[in-house]
């Protein structure tokens, strides 16, 4: 079953509100968990995005599509990441993320990918 | 075809070797560079007059070069005497058995089973599964690594499984061959074609247990299970992929010959040994694929078997099941009586099936509000597109006047960004 654990986040203030030190630690510890998922055979993609602030909305205005700058809604709410894994279980997916969460302390949101047969 | 000889002399010569060699992990690692080298220089110069030998020469090579480069550690210990000369005899059917109990081992997550099974019994390549998978190739490769780390961690040898064990094991490697099988059997998206070949991989493994194992009647009931499923392939979607359930099928389009494979060897089985849940499974499928139409198909035949396999293997899936056909023998009331028994099940808390069949019966019942809604919750949670469509379909349907559309841009989250110039 595949998940897409999906992370929010405001990453530039999280750079003004962490430490270097903890920046460093957050950067080693990407890097152990990204390690394990594919030694696991479970990591199917795994990106982060540039900062919320660089994105373009594009909107729906008076019959156009109108790209505009700026976040879709608040900034620390905005995507920051994702992973995409293929794992045994829904728990192991809540697993992975909350091994994340732990570390920082924000919340992840875990979605199942629509890619199984139908069964009806 | 390359392809199919190499599937079909994959796990005959992988055995060989691990039953001399003993090493499961290295010979599988060489039985997969000689199929590589096959496929390679087969498609050049041809198939050899002996493509099992000639396998099974360039494995025993591989194998032998893996254990010299290991060097010293290999010299001193007894293995080296078996190096010489390179293995030549043919394993017998048991090793092919063997060699499936091994990757079906219970100690594996059903990923790398599944993954392990398509590759050391069944001949693919890494690309080939991680193809039908949709996932990347590294990251298959890594699965069927750490699976046979697992295996060599558990102490899992290839030896013979002891009688005592062999129901047990042989419930897992069916419900892995299983699994393989519905994994394929789905259409319509872009990686149709080969999950397409994911289910004719798991009819042609099944076929060879079922030739190895023709004692066990679960073996031929789950073969016939496929047939009588998979004949239906092409009737089951549309031409742009969507879903037609069974009653609006056009039968015309069913596989007679694999449905008459099917039913011919559910003859055959039934009533030879204990019956089991495939063998009921494949009956019901049997009952549906000989009907000329939806209206003139047995239902309280399926119900009845329903009953029995409710006795046997109960479990929430089959009284969903039973419901379906009670309300075609008694009526949707009937059916929905069944479901309410459902409604506490932990089961099928996370299941949009309870809803989508719910959804069936209250449309049915004359219930159009009701199962409108109950259709929209099956869509939201099942985890498969083209089902998600059907279901969104069937809710659609109901709606005598649609609610004015809410224009997305008017949500009130997209901020206030400046218009790019």
């Amino acid at each position: 079953m595949k998940y897409m654990i999906l992370m929010f986040g405001d990453q530039a203030g999280m750079m003004e509100a962490r430490s270097l030190e903890w920046i460093r630690e957050m950067i080693g510890f990407m890097k152990n968990m990204n390690a394990d998922l594919v030694a696991n055979g479970e990591l199917v993609r795994a990106e982060g995005l540039t900062d919320a602030s660089q994105a373009i909305t594009v909107r729906f205005q008076d019959g156009a599509p109108v790209p505009t700058d700026g976040p879709y809604a608040e900034s620390k709410e905005s995507l920051a990441g994702y992973w995409i894994v293929d794992v045994e279980s829904e728990a192991r997916a809540i697993e992975i993320a909350s091994r994340v969460v732990t570390f920082i302390e924000c919340p992840l949101e875990v979605r199942q990918i629509a890619d199984r047969p139908p069964d009806v | 075809m390359i392809e199919y000889a190499l599937r079909e002399h994959a796990p005959r010569v992988l055995a060989t070797l691990a039953r001399r060699y003993g090493r499961f992990d290295a010979c599988e690692d060489a039985v997969q560079e000689a199929l590589l080298a096959a496929a390679l220089q087969w498609r050049d110069s041809g198939l050899p007059d002996d493509p099992r030998g000639w396998l099974l020469t360039v494995a025993s090579r591989r194998l032998v070069d893996e254990f010299r480069s290991e060097g010293a550690r290999w010299r001193r210990e007894e293995h080296v005497q078996l190096l010489d000369p390179p293995a030549t005899e043919i394993a017998a059917d048991d090793d092919t058995l063997t060699l499936v109990f091994l990757c079906c081992h219970p100690a594996l997550s059903a990923p790398s089973q599944l993954a392990l099974t398509l590759r050391a019994v069944g001949g693919l390549t890494t690309a080939e599964i991680a193809g039908a998978f949709l996932v990347p190739e590294s990251t298959m490769g890594q699965r069927i690594s750490r699976a046979k780390q697992t295996l060599r961690n558990v102490s899992a040898r290839f030896d013979r499984v002891p009688e005592f064990e062999r129901p047990d094991r042989l419930r897992v490697v069916l419900q892995v061959l299983y699994l393989i099988f519905n994994e394929g059997y789905t259409a319509s998206s872009g990686a149709a074609l080969v999950r397409t070949d994911l289910s004719s991989e798991a009819i042609r493994l099944t076929r060879m247990l079922a030739r190895l194992l023709a004692q066990e009647p679960e073996v031929c009931g789950l073969l016939a299970l496929m047939l009588l499923t998979d004949a239906r392939r092409l009737a089951r979607t549309d031409v742009d992929g969507s879903l037609v359930p069974l009653a609006e099928q056009d039968r015309s389009l069913w596989d007679r010959a694999r449905i008459d494979e099917g039913a011919a060897l559910l003859e055959r089985v039934l009533g030879q040994g204990p019956v089991g849940p495939y063998q009921l499974q494949a009956a019901i499928a049997a009952v549906h694929d000989e009907a000329a139409s939806d209206a003139t198909t047995d239902w309280a035949q399926i119900l009845t078997l329903y009953g029995v396999l409710g006795q046997l293997a109960p479990g929430p899936v089959v009284t969903l099941n039973t419901a379906v056909a009670a309300a075609r023998v008694h009526g949707p009331r009937a059916g929905l009586a069944l479901l309410r028994k459902l409604e506490s099940d932990e089961r099928m808390a996370r299941s949009h099936r309870l809803h989508a069949v719910r959804a069936h019966l209250l449309e049915q019942a004359g219930e159009p509000a009701a199962a409108r809604e109950a259709y929209l919750r099956a869509a939201r949670m099942t985890a498969s597109i083209p089902e998600q469509r059907y279901l969104a379909s069937r809710a659609a349907r109901l709606v005598v006047l649609s609610p004015s559309r809410e224009d997305f841009s008017s949500h009130g989250g997209f901020g206030t960004g400046r218009v790019r110039p």
